[in-house]
This record gives C-alpha cells, structure tokens and sequence, in this order.
C-alpha cells in the first residue's frame, strides 16, 4: 500500500526548495489576505489599549473570556511540534520525516502567538515589567512564585527556546544548501545563520546528537507546559468546574489531539500549494490518522473522568455549571458542535483506512477537530465562571465583543503570516530528512512478495 | 506565618437584623471613592461594590419572602484570592486584613476568579465623576486608575487614622469607636465591627452566638467576616453556609 | 551487535526453533515439579488464612482491607501484563514478538484473580446514602457492573490467549502423539494455516487486543472508583481512576520483566528472549514510571495547593497521614529507583538492570495497593459528607500475611501450570520475525534491515 518513490536528490533539491526559490503570485495573495486580518486584530489590540479592557464582554463572574480560551488554544497547537518530532524521532517512526520541519515551526509560532495573549490579556502590556520580567528590585519584592501565572511565563519562555533550538539545528543542512544556491546579501545571510555547515561526517554527527539529546530534554518541558496552563485553572479551588485532579494530562493530551489534527492541516495544505504530491503521501495521513485515534480516544476517556467526577460530587453549583454548558441555550448549541467535531464525527471517519488516506477528507476532519478543542476550552473556561460558588445571586454570562472576536481571528492570521513568511525564507520539508529517509528505505522479499522495509537506526 | 498583631479586624453580620436597605453600599460608595455605578454597567455586570446586598427569594407565592445577605470581603485568613497574584498585589497583612497594593496590580484578574465571594472588582474603565461630585472624593483613599483590581478594604484609612490617634493621645482603642463606613451608617447595626483579638470586644461577645456559621466554610478560607443565621423556624438552611 | 542473542536464535532454521520450543514445553523439570510443590503448599497456607478472615465475618471491612489490596494487586500487575503483548502489537512493534505469549498467559492467573475478587462483592456497601459514580441507579449497581466488568476482562484475555496462540497448539499437534495429540488437535480448533485462517487470526488478534486494552483501563476506573473513592465521603478526585490506570501500564512491564528475566535464568528461553526486549521494555519502562510521578504529582498539587479541609484529610489519609512510611516506600520504588536507574542508558541496555527495577515496581505497587485500598476500607462511616477524622492505620495479622502469601503463590501456579498448555514462548510469531528481518551490509557497517508489512 505504501507508494514509495525513488528521487534523485538533485531533483529533491528542486522540489522542495520551491517555495524559498520561485514567487508564485497566489503566495503574494495570501499574505496580503493574511495581512488584512493581521491589521485589523492589530488595529482592535490599539484601541482596546487605549480605551480599557470594557471594550470587550468581559464582566465580574467571567473575568477571563476570548483571550484566555485563545491563549490555551494556541499552547495546545504548540505541542505538534515536539509530539511528531521528539516522540517520533525517539521512537524512530520513519514517517514523521515529511513532517517534522512544518510541526516545529508551527509549534515555535503557535507558541509566540499564545504568549501574546496575557499581554493583551491584562488590557496594559507595560505592566508586563512587573510580572514575567520582574527585575524590580527597587521595590524589594520579587513575583509570587507561588502563582501559576509565574509558573507559565517560564514553561512557555523555556519551552519556546527550547522548540525555537530544536527548529535551528535542524535546519543546518538545509541552510546550507540554501547558501549554495543563492547570490549577493541574501547569500551572505545564509552563510552565517548555517555557521559553517560543510556536512562533515562530525558535523552530521553532531548534528544528529544535538537532534536527540534536544528531543529528550524537550519531552518534559512539553508536558509542562500545557500543565502548567491547566493548572492555571485546576488550583483555583474556588471555581469547582476548574478544580479537578485531572486537568493537566486531560490538557495536555487534549493539546496534543489538537497539534497533531493542525498539523494535518497544514501538511495538506502544503501538498495542495506546493504540490509536494511526492513526498507528503497518503501513507503520511494515514500514520497520522491511527496516531490520533489512539490520543483523541484517551482524551475522551479523560474528558469522561472529568465530567463524571464534576458531578459527582452533587453539588449545586457543579449541577448548575453543567446545566448550562450541556442544556441551556446557546451554550448547549455549542456543547454539541464542540461534542460532533472534537470526538464522534473525526474519530469514527478515521477508523477507515480509505478516509485515512483521503487527503480532502483528512483536512477537513482535522479543521473539524480544532474547532472542537477552540470550543472544548471555551466551555471549561466561560461556564466554570459564570457558575462559580453557590451565591447565585452574582452568576453570569459572557458575550464575546467585536473586539474580542477580531483579535482572536487575527491570532489566527498571525500564524499564518509568520508560516508564509518562514515558507519563503526556509524549506517547509526537510531536504536531508527526505534524503536520510530513502538511504535508509530498502524493500524485502518475503516469499513471493516485496514488502517495503527500513534500516534500523540505532 | 505573620507575627502575632495586636489587632485582628473581624466582622459580625447579624442577619436577623438586615432589612436590605442598602445604606451601606451607599455610605461605602462615598467612603471609598468607588466610581458611579450607572444602570448599564450594572447590567453588564461590571458594578463595583465593595459591599453588595444579595437578595434571595424564599418560598413560592404568594408566601414569598426576601432573604438579605450582605456580603464584602471576608478577609479571610486562608485566602484563595493571595497565592494566586504572579505581583503580590494582594496579600495578607498582620491585622487580618486582605490588602490590595493598587500599584503592583497588573491586572491578570486571577485573583477574583478565585474569589469563591465574588467580591473584587477590576476597572473596566478609567473611573469618571461628574463635575458635580468633584469635591465629593475621600482625600484619604486612593482613586484607582483602570486595568486594576479593588475590593473592600474594612475601610483601612479610618482603622489607620484612629489607632495613630489612640497611639499619640497614649490611650488604649475603645471598642466601638473605630467604624467602617458601613457598619457607621446601618440602621439595624446588622454589621459589627471590631477586634477578634479583644474577648471583651462586643464582635468577639457576637462571634460567640450560637447562630454564627462563616460564608462556605467548607472551602476552608476561614473568614474574619462571621454570619448569624437569620431567627426564623422557617428559614430554609442557608444554602451558602 | 548488541542483540547477540537474539541473532543466534533468529540464525537457527524455522523447523528448529518449533522443535526447540516445543520439547521445552513438553518437558516437566524437577525444578518446574519443585516450584509447583512449593506454589501449592503457599497457596494451602493461604486458604488458610482466608479461612480464618472468614470467622470475621463481613461486618468489619477494615479487617478485609489487605484482601482487598492483594486483589487488586493482582489486577494491577498480572492482569495488566498481556498489555506487554497487546501495545507493541498495535505499533507493530517486532521487538514483542518472543514475549508476547509469556504476557498474554497472565490472563490465565485473571481467571484466578476473578475467585478472589468474589468476597470482595459483600464487603461493598449500597450505594445509598453516599457518593458514587452511580448516582441514584440500583443501590446494587457497582456490584454487578464491577463484576461484569471483572468477568468480560478474563474472558477476553483468555479469548486473545487462545487466538494468538492456535498455530503453536497446531504445532504442538503435529509433533507429539497419543493423548496429548488428540488434546492440542482439540486446542488448535482444525488449524491449518490457511491464508483465511491467518487472515482471521490476525484481525480477531488485533480486535481482541484492543477490546483487552480498554476493559482494563475501564476496569480500573470502575474498582478504583468504587473500592476507593466510593468509600472515602468528599474524596472527589478525577485523576485517580486514571492513575490506578497508569500504574497498572507501568506494573504489567515491571511484571514483564521479572518474567522475562525467569524464562531466561531458569527456563532456558535465552535464545529467544534477549536485550533487545529487556532494552525496549526498559525503555517503556522509564516512560511510564515518569507518567507515574506525573499522574501522582498532578493530583497532589491540587489538593495540596487548594486547602480545602476536605482534601487535605484525603492527603493526609493517603499520603501525609498514618501511612506516610509506606507511601514513601512507593514513592521511592516505583519513581526515584526507575528513574535513577533507568535514564542510564548501559542499564537500560542490560539484563539485570531493568529486572531490578522490575523488582522495585513490583513491591512499590504492592505498597501503592495498601496505602490506598486499606486506607479506604479502614473508613467506618461511608454515608457522611465529608472526611473529617483521619482513621489510624490497620496493621496486617497473621491471616492477612498468609492471605498476601496464598494468593500471590496461587498466582504464580496458576502461571506456571499454564505454561504447559500453551509454549510461552511465542513460536509463529518468532518465525515471523526470522522473515522479516535480515542482517545485511550498509556501506561499512553491518545493519538490520526490518521489513514493515501494511
């Protein structure tokens, strides 16, 4: 089933350096798009700055709305990177090769852009000195670092140099060959970012070692990361549908569903752009797709636990919590678009190896999944408080403002943007993976048959 | 833990007493500079009030009945509210008191998410007076600017102007003689204030009442505000207790 | 290369390997004869003890705590093991293939686990009055759907037993005679190795295998909810279903190994079993020790950090309280020794090593069960609201020490009788491998070449 191809790897060159090498026209169309949406989240951000955070829905109950839900939206698509490329290099998957580049930028982007939002969060980004860069000692104190609000400036700043390294060193090789094939300044600028880079077997030696000593020692500072932005809301006691035991791996693998599906996404669209028929193939999806059954079905055992032990105890606010996030209007319509796209729809579709392989079918499911995890932590966050304690008399609700839903649309816009630009200063698929992968293909015979075999990495 | 102080500032609310009048909100409004509340900020649910009266229905019409519960900070000994602020904006003083630094707040609102009270405000908007109540504003409190987080304070200016006074004239503080804005201006004196630390003190003789149970007390917050339940055979059990 | 061993074994004919096996499985050791004498006598000694439980009737669940710990112990460690069979299968993994079969026999020792489990259903109180997971269903419900749940986890273990191992019974068939011939004809159910037969076997395997998967996470969530939260009033705790879960992943691999690491010693399987499995459980191993702490820790915080009386008196009843020296003995065994001794590569790469810490996990766990399975039992009133008076511990009696003995020697019979029905080591699957992997030149090196059928 698998359709391998022999390429040369002058023609691997070519095909994959496309997208740094030639300026197609629809490239020129899209970012401008991306742009407006960009420019106009930007614009949004300006004024909610200038007139106060009551630009947007925000009120006593729910104090963290649109920006918050984005926030954790954005740490959970960070956590392709390091699941396709550190877990799978050490498992030594040899499917990820296509993939790894576009799920680490991604991560490194996805992470930038969630960072911004407690910035714009708080509605006075200067006051940012204080809180993730808190060298004032004038005052003679420092943070709390009893907060979760310290512990997750430091995942996410940990995290992003770690992922922003992990994308530098592998992209040495194929730096290089860029250097090769360009003239005048750009070529000098290529020159020193490959720092030196001339495929020494030292070098590749090196190389290789850098790629999994970073991969291991990034695997816990993953799973921090996205803890540690569970327990944001899992410690506050005070907000029962916040406080449960389970948050953290119901989070981060809840992350990991919503990584892995984006960077379906994204490996479809960059077949369809780039044409990159040949090396992105159906037997990439179709790895991806048995991979994420097995994470979305652990995530809905999780999700299970989680709601099962919110009511559990019978309380009346945890009744009244649910209430509204399952059967009260608009929130129930919400419930179930997020219940069908997140789990019943994607999951059962994937269990057939047709739709695995189906590249349409594929892209449109995993865009399914990621509305579900948008929705997935719009419900955690919203109805938790606006149900919050049993003083029923402050209860609320929350209406997102034009504001709010412009900077989140622009959130998206951004990714977009920076993916653009990266595209056409780097390549999006690895060159020396791809030609890593086929020294390392071979076939086997077995009786009467070819069956397609690896050499084993050791 | 902080050293043993000489005061712990603690509340009794008696609600057998409360006849929902309001006039605390009100007196508390005027003492603490909190900016107007017109009827569309309350509807948004953006109202600051420092102390609020909730009212509860009881019972089915035509036997209805209005229960009152005023609520403020509780000042609670173990409060959710502190560990949570990345700044120490908030923190918990020596005298039992929940103090907001306005200055430090960067405003991540954290700290009423984990309010189980509901009882802090953050400023949606820069605060704005008409001309007309200008002169009106307390010198002694703080206008806080927008992007930052409020709540009740026990009225810390007065606590700080009368025991500096006690302390200069060389007298010991009579019990009674410092009073918050609100319990100054409640009719029934639903609302005591006083010294938990004086036994003889008339909140510590009224925090002994058999009718006393503290706001959730089973998340453990252990509040400095007590509640005497409301003396009616009828009454349902308090369902926040 | 560093899996000699297993390259001596894979150089050898196909026909070899299968008579190899096969006289092995036929043969009945003074050894094997001694340790199923001593297994019997442990585990009379057992029946004892459970006899002299009984004179206490079942008023007193306290008393019946450490039962219940070694019940699900049992559940915990062997019937998790077939999970060493069932994951690597599922990733098509080839490193499993020589051990799939020793795992999936633990679901023999689950048809003995399911005896013992049965006392256990009158010491479950109704659940009237109290919070459980079913709400206002029949006051009956967590007994019969735990037992359900019990049953149909056996049941399917055995299934996959069975399944997997039909071309070995066929294989035992065609080279013995008599009786025996007629049994293993009887076992292998007309196997002929026909292209619909393998192609059965592979997709009932690979079902079975999935179904096993998740009725023993389901398991543990439906004992752990209601053998320990269910008795522990205000004890609302999400994760630990799933930790119960996880610990159980990481036991079936630290059971593995010791088992793994007796079929080499003492029951001449070194050909077979080799570093390349001992390095690739202890890899997994190291993972899942990791998850441990991680599921432990993220529980913890949140009780810990968010003061309510409530949870505090469940931390100091499972962890802080009257059983602090037993729940640092667990910490320590199945999270510092795997991680210290595991992020080694040269002892992740060895034999000894990773058995060692199999050991560690093994009696870690044993210690994780009573911490939190007599803690539980120890709550005399199950219908208040919250948890309020922390009990002292419960100290075991000489019944409870013979009790933990005869079950665990029963355990191990049942396994060691198993092993003559079914070869425990995997034959077809062995053969298998042989033709998937070659050993060929690359450049200057030498490298194995792993062919990955679709």
């Amino acid at each position: 089933m698998q359709q391998r191809v022999s390429l040369e790897d002058r023609q691997i060159n070519r095909d994959l350096l496309r997208g740094v090498l030639e300026h197609p026209l629809w490239w020129f169309a899209l970012v401008g798009f991306v742009g407006l949406v960009l420019l106009a989240g930007v614009i949004s951000t300006g004024y909610m700055i200038t007139k106060g955070i009551g630009v947007t829905g925000l009120n006593r109950p729910v104090m963290w709305g649109f920006f918050i839900t984005n926030f954790v939206f954005w740490v959970g698509i960070s956590h392709a990177g390091v699941m396709i490329s550190a877990i799978l290099r050490l498992t030594q998957a040899e499917w990820r090769r296509p993939v790894t580049r576009a799920a680490e930028v991604l991560t490194v982007f996805a992470l930038m852009t969630a960072a911004l939002h407690p910035v714009i969060h708080t509605g006075r980004p200067w006051r940012l000195l204080y809180w993730a860069f808190p060298y004032d000692f004038s005052r003679g104190i420092f943070v709390n670092v009893r907060s979760p609000l310290i512990w997750d400036p430091s995942a996410i700043f940990t995290y992003l140099t770690g992922s922003s390294l992990f994308v530098f060193v592998a992209l040495l090789p194929d730096l290089a060959v860029l250097r090769d094939r360009t003239t005048g300044i750009v070529h000098h600028v290529y020159s020193v970012l490959c720092l030196g880079w001339r495929g020494t077997p030292k070098q590749w030696k090196l190389q290789t070692v850098a790629g999994i000593l970073l991969s291991a020692l990034i695997l816990p500072v993953f799973v921090s990361v996205h803890s540690i932005v569970s327990w944001d809301f899992a410690v506050a006691t005070s907000v029962e549908a916040w406080h449960s035991t389970i948050f953290a791996p119901y989070f981060v693998i809840g992350a990991v569903h919503s990584g892995v599906s984006a960077v379906v996404t994204m490996m479809a669209l960059m077949r369809w752009l780039w044409k990159w028929d040949k090396y992105i193939r159906p037997e990439h999806f179709d790895a991806l797709g048995r991979l994420l059954i097995v994470v979305s079905t652990t995530w809905f055992f999780f999700f299970f636990l989680e709601v099962l032990f919110g009511i559990y105890g019978q309380e009346s606010p945890e009744i009244a919590l649910r209430e509204m996030q399952i059967f009260q209007w608009p929130w129930s319509m919400l419930f179930i678009i997020f219940l069908l796209t997140a789990y019943f729809i994607p999951v059962p579709l994937w269990l057939f190896p047709k739709v695995r392989r189906s590249i349409t079918l594929m892209f449109w499911t995993s865009i399914l999944v990621n509305i579900g995890m948008w929705l997935e932590r719009f419900l955690i966050i919203v109805p938790g408080l606006a149900r919050k304690q049993p003083l029923t008399f402050s209860w609320g609700t929350y209406h997102p403002s034009i504001i709010e839903i412009l900077i989140v649309a622009a959130s998206f816009a951004l990714v977009a943007f920076l993916l653009l630009i990266f595209s056409k200063v780097f390549p999006l698929i690895p060159l020396f993976e791809q030609k890593e992968g086929q020294l390392f293909a071979k076939e086997l015979r077995v009786g009467r048959k070819k069956v397609p075999a690896v050499i084993r990495e050791e | 833990m902080a050293q043993q102080s000489e005061h712990k500032w603690g509340m009794v609310i008696d609600l057998d007493k409360c006849i929902g009048c309001q006039a605390c909100v009100i007196a508390c409004q005027a003492e603490n500079n909190v900016p107007l509340n017109t009827e569309e900020i309350f509807n948004q649910k953006r109202a600051i009030e420092w102390i609020r009266v909730e009212r509860y229905w009881e019972g089915e019409f035509p036997n209805v009945k209005a229960r009152f519960l005023p609520v403020l900070c509780q000042h609670c000994e173990n409060a959710p509210c502190e560990p949570v602020c990345p700044v120490y904006a908030t923190y918990h003083n020596q005298e039992g008191l929940n103090v907001q630094v306005y200055n430090r707040c960067v405003g991540t609102r954290y700290c009423q998410n984990n309010c189980p009270y509901h009882v802090r405000f953050f400023n949606y908007w820069t605060p704005q007076w008409p001309e007309s109540l200008r002169n009106q504003l307390n010198p002694d409190v703080t206008v806080r600017s927008r992007g930052i987080m409020e709540k009740c304070t026990f009225c810390i200016q007065r606590i700080r102007r009368t025991t500096r006074n006690a302390k200069r004239e060389g007298r010991k503080l009579e019990d009674g003689l410092l009073q918050p804005a609100c319990a100054q201006a409640c009719p029934t004196s639903t609302l005591t204030f006083g010294d938990l630390n004086d036994p003889d003190s008339k909140v510590s003789q009224l925090a002994k009442n058999s009718r006393n149970y503290k706001l959730l007390e089973k998340l453990g917050t252990d509040p400095n505000v007590i509640y005497l339940k409301k003396v009616d055979p009828k009454a349902a059990e308090e369902l926040h207790a | 290369m560093h899996n000699g061993h297993n390259g001596e074994a894979l150089a050898a004919s196909p026909e070899e390997v299968t008579q190899d096996i096969l006289r092995k499985h036929r043969e009945f050791t003074p050894r094997f004869k001694a340790l199923v004498a001593v297994l019997a006598v442990l585990f009379l000694l057992g029946v004892v003890g459970f006899i002299i439980r009984l004179q206490d009737g079942f008023e007193h669940r306290v008393k019946w705590g450490y039962y219940a710990a070694v019940v699900v112990y049992l559940l915990t460690t062997a019937q998790a093991a077939p999970m060493v069979a069932i994951a690597p299968r599922l990733a098509k993994a080839n490193w499993r293939r020589p051990v799939s079969r020793a795992a999936e026999m633990f679901g023999v020792v689950g048809l003995f686990n399911l005896l013992l489990f049965i006392p256990l259903l009158f010491l479950l109180p109704s659940t009237e009055g109290r919070r459980t997971i079913w709400f206002d269903g029949p006051s009956m419900s967590p007994h019969i759907w735990d037992t359900l749940a019990m049953v149909f986890l056996v049941l399917c273990g055995l299934a996959m037993l069975w399944a997997g191992s039909l071309p070995d019974m066929a294989a035992a068939r065609d080279h013995s005679s008599g009786r025996r011939q007629g049994l293993f004809a009887k076992l292998a159910m007309g196997w002929r190795g026909t292209d619909l037969q393998w192609f059965l076997i592979r997709h009932r395997i690979g079902a079975l295998a999935s179904l096993y998967f998740m009725f023993l996470v389901f398991t543990h969530f439906l004992i752990a909810s209601d053998f320990v939260l269910g008795l522990v009033p205000g004890w609302k705790d999400s994760i630990f279903p799933a930790f119960q879960a996880l610990s159980a992943l990481q036991s079936s691999i630290a059971t593995m190994l010791v088992t793994m690491f007796v079929l080499r010693k003492w029951c001449g399987y070194e050909r077979y079993i080799g570093l390349e499995q001992f390095w690739a459980l202890s890899k997994l191993l190291l993972a899942t020790s990791l998850l441990w702490f991680y599921f432990w820790w993220s529980g913890f915080i949140i009780f810990w950090y968010g003061r309510q009386p409530v949870e505090q008196n469940v931390i100091s009843l499972i962890i802080s309280g009257p059983y602090l020296p037993i729940f640092f003995t667990t910490f320590i065994l199945n999270f510092i020794i795997p991680l210290v001794l595991l992020i080694w590569n040269a002892v992740r790469r060895s034999i000894l090593g990773p058995t060692v810490v199999g050991c560690s996990i093994l009696v870690g766990t044993f210690f994780d069960r009573i911490r939190l399975y007599v803690s539980a039992f120890s709550i005399e009133d199950v219908t208040a609201h919250a948890l309020t008076v922390v009990p002292p511990a419960h100290t075991p009696d000489i019944a409870d020490i013979l009790i933990i003995i005869g079950a665990l020697s029963g355990a191990g019979l049942s396994y060691a009788l198993a092993t003559k029905v079914f070869p425990v080591v995997n034959i077809w699957e062995i053969k298998e491998y042989m033709l998937l992997r070659v050993q060929a030149a690359f450049h200057r090196m030498e490298v194995t070449i792993l062919a990955k059928p679709e």
